[in-house]
């Protein structure tokens, strides 16, 4: 079966996806922009210190007070995106980094809530956590088929230094 | 791709003020100068000018990805390619050392760079963190 992910010779990404999968996505999106900018504890995920140890603490709170702004920029963008997006047959380069970058906010925060580890078992289907479960791993699902299209597209050997 | 740490005003050739109407470089806003007073004789270490001489030294920063339970490995390797440009087979191996042994450093420099890459890092969802190389 063919991916329902894909790179068109145009450039744009064809993202095939269950109507009421695309609703769930727009859905789940437009919940965490607030989260994020009231810094409920279920996003802590997505800012992680940059100096964990007690001796660095003052490093710690200049890189936050540098870069806090930015980063919530950075994800909430993305989400919007994802949110104004979510019905699109195709996406372009940007938006399709974009869709990336926020399922992977918010399966951070999913994850978090559902408090994952390694080998983890699915909740019983008779448990309150496992509709949220299902949608980690659809969520988890979409990930990994996107980053195998972006992933046909960097060089194995990688780029010269210094080209970022 | 929105890489750009935001503007960091430490340190001379960053400070983008100075000249401008700030003091000259060299000169603290009461008027004395830096380093007349050698910083052993001051009864009250300044905690943050101690912190700062700390994490002046030249050695390396070590910029560290942490295993999570929750990023996809492919996700991690991808990461690792794109903002690294490393070659498929290192980024792999890199995420494998983070997956099996908990950590793994994947570059080092200035503490500037080191930041940035951090930052770039914890852009995309990785659990990075810094730290000097001892």
């Amino acid at each position: 079966m063919s991916s329902p992910i894909r790179r068109r010779r145009d450039g744009r990404y064809v993202v095939r996806l269950d109507p009421n999968a695309r609703i769930v996505l727009a859905d789940l999106a437009l919940q965490l922009p607030e989260a994020i900018t009231s810094r409920d504890p279920m996003v802590r995920r997505l800012f992680p210190p940059a100096y964990p140890t007690a001796e660095l603490a003052g490093a710690e709170r200049e890189y936050r007070e540098l870069v806090d702004t930015a980063l919530v920029n950075h994800h909430t963008q993305s989400l919007e995106v994802l949110v104004a997006t979510a019905q699109a047959d195709t996406l372009s380069e940007a938006e399709f980094h974009a869709w990336l970058d926020a399922i992977g906010s918010l399966r951070l925060v999913l994850g978090t809530r559902l408090d994952v580890h390694e080998d983890m078992e699915a909740p019983d289907p008779g448990d309150p956590a496992a509709a949220e479960y299902g949608l980690f791993v659809f969520l988890g699902e979409l990930q990994y088929l996107m980053v195998e299209v972006l992933a046909d597209d960097l060089p194995d050997e990688g780029r010269p230094e210094g080209d970022l | 791709m929105s890489a750009e740490l935001p503007h960091r005003r430490r340190g001379a050739g960053t400070d983008d003020r100075a000249g401008a109407t700030g003091p000259a470089d060299g000169a603290k806003t009461d008027g004395t100068a830096v380093g007349v007073v050698p910083p052993e004789t001051v009864p009250q270490v300044d905690l943050d000018t101690e912190l700062d001489a700390d994490l002046a030294t030249d050695k390396p920063w070590l910029v560290i990805v942490w295993n999570d339970p929750i990023n996809l490995m492919s996700y991690v390797t991808f990461v690792l390619q794109k903002l690294f440009g490393y070659p498929k087979d290192k980024a792999t191996a890199l995420m494998l050392d983070v997956h099996h042994k908990g950590r793994a450093v994947v570059s080092s420099g200035t503490r500037e760079r080191a930041e940035l890459d951090v930052y770039r890092l914890h852009e995309h969802g990785l659990w990075a963190t810094m730290e000097q190389s001892t």
